[in-house]
């Protein structure tokens, strides 16, 4: 999974804000859901009621080269406003997550809400971004422990001298 | 990348399928006779800027593969954001390049041959503006413009209030310059806030003094 950005972020949006929206994208339900309690049960104002597409993935070999095309992947998205917030200073949440599940989607958003307002931020951060951090922190130490126990040591068995035909471009 | 601030945006259709469709009907109804009042109900949370009823037609008209001119006021206005936000539909400043475009009341309108007026082999290729007037009145007997053409039996009456005078008869003097043009053309809405009316591009309007 990427972490760093292709682009720098706009000056004029807070860079916290990409990251805990990356963040709950990855979360997974089980603890999304029982840490928004009662904001997970009521029903928000969509703006854009939770939609699923299919999203271009662009990619860059070895990070420096041309961008090209990767595939297609499915991204689930929505806007939302909190119910019971004034129209004018609500924040609005954004979600844009992988996977089909409209469920996430919305939570992800009203997390995302929730967390644009400076006074409950604090509190959400150890309720709920904390943990989410822990969790993909272990479930990515847990792939590499997998992965590495698959490692390989690929070594080339250095030629004798003297060489046959193949080492023109060593010789010269 | 420029971004848009969704603080100020406010809600599309609570239905998707049916609101769009609800705002097709009545526009479909609207251009198949033409200078008929047209009622365009509608659920949206639309901008505060521009009238109602041409956000609401507007919404149920445009996608992404939709390019939209606005004029200066509406350009500057929540109303841009609203329907990119709602639409994805790409905001260009030239009105030669657009397939729709929205007039609000206020502004000063380009001359109807600004817009792209389609070519003999594709009319459809031509562009759909929406223009915003204070208020709109039929009826046999109301002063105003006369309309004849397809889709009206003899000819039928239509009142528009409100628009300046100078305006109006540019307007009219712009539609039957390009009546020579046809199917070339540009077809035309008329918004309030609450009903449109349609003057697609072989409907023949007279202003009456």
């Amino acid at each position: 999974m990427f972490h760093a950005f292709d682009n720098h972020p706009p000056a004029d949006r807070p860079p916290a804000r990409a990251q805990w929206m990356a963040t709950l994208a990855r979360a997974p339900l089980s603890l999304l859901e029982p840490a928004l309690g009662e904001h997970a049960t009521c029903a928000p104002q969509w703006l854009r009621a939770p939609e699923t597409g299919l999203m271009m993935v662009q990619g860059r070999a070895g990070g420096t080269g041309e961008r090209f095309n990767l595939g297609e992947v499915t991204v689930t998205r929505c806007a939302l406003r909190l119910s019971g917030v004034a129209h004018e200073d609500a924040a609005v949440g954004v979600a844009y997550v992988l996977g089909r599940s409209h469920r996430h989607a919305q939570l992800a958003a009203v997390a995302d809400a929730l967390l644009q307002d400076p006074a409950r931020q604090d509190a959400l951060d150890a309720q709920l971004l904390a943990p989410l951090r822990q969790h993909l922190a272990r479930e990515r130490v847990q792939r590499q422990a997998r992965a590495q126990g698959s490692k390989v040591e690929f070594f080339t068995v250095a030629r004798e001298a003297g060489g046959a035909d193949g080492d023109e471009e060593e010789s010269e | 990348m420029n971004t848009t601030d969704l603080s100020t945006v406010g809600a599309g259709f609570s239905d998707l399928a049916i609101g769009s469709q609800a705002v097709f009907r009545a526009a479909l109804e609207a251009l198949s006779h033409p200078g008929r009042i047209v009622d365009l109900p509608h659920d949206a949370a639309v901008p505060a800027h521009g009238h109602a009823a041409s956000a609401a037609l507007l919404l149920a008209l445009l996608d992404p593969d939709c390019k939209l001119w606005l004029s200066p006021s509406l350009a500057t206005s929540d109303a841009a954001a609203w329907l990119r936000f709602h639409c994805g539909c790409v905001i260009v400043e030239d009105p030669s390049q657009a397939q729709f475009a929205w007039i609000a009341g206020d502004d000063e309108a380009p001359a109807l041959d600004r817009f792209a007026q389609g070519s003999d082999t594709y009319p459809d290729q031509s562009a759909t503006c929406v223009v915003d007037v204070p208020s709109l009145a039929d009826g046999a007997d109301v002063e105003g413009w006369t309309l004849r053409g397809p889709g009206i039996r003899t000819q039928t009456r239509l009142c528009v209030d409100g628009l300046p005078q100078e305006r109006a008869r540019k307007l009219i003097a712009q539609r039957a310059a390009q009546q020579a043009a046809f199917p070339r053309g540009v077809d035309l809405f008329l918004a309030t806030e609450h009903q449109i009316v349609g003057l697609p591009r072989t409907t023949r309007i007279e202003l009456e003094a």
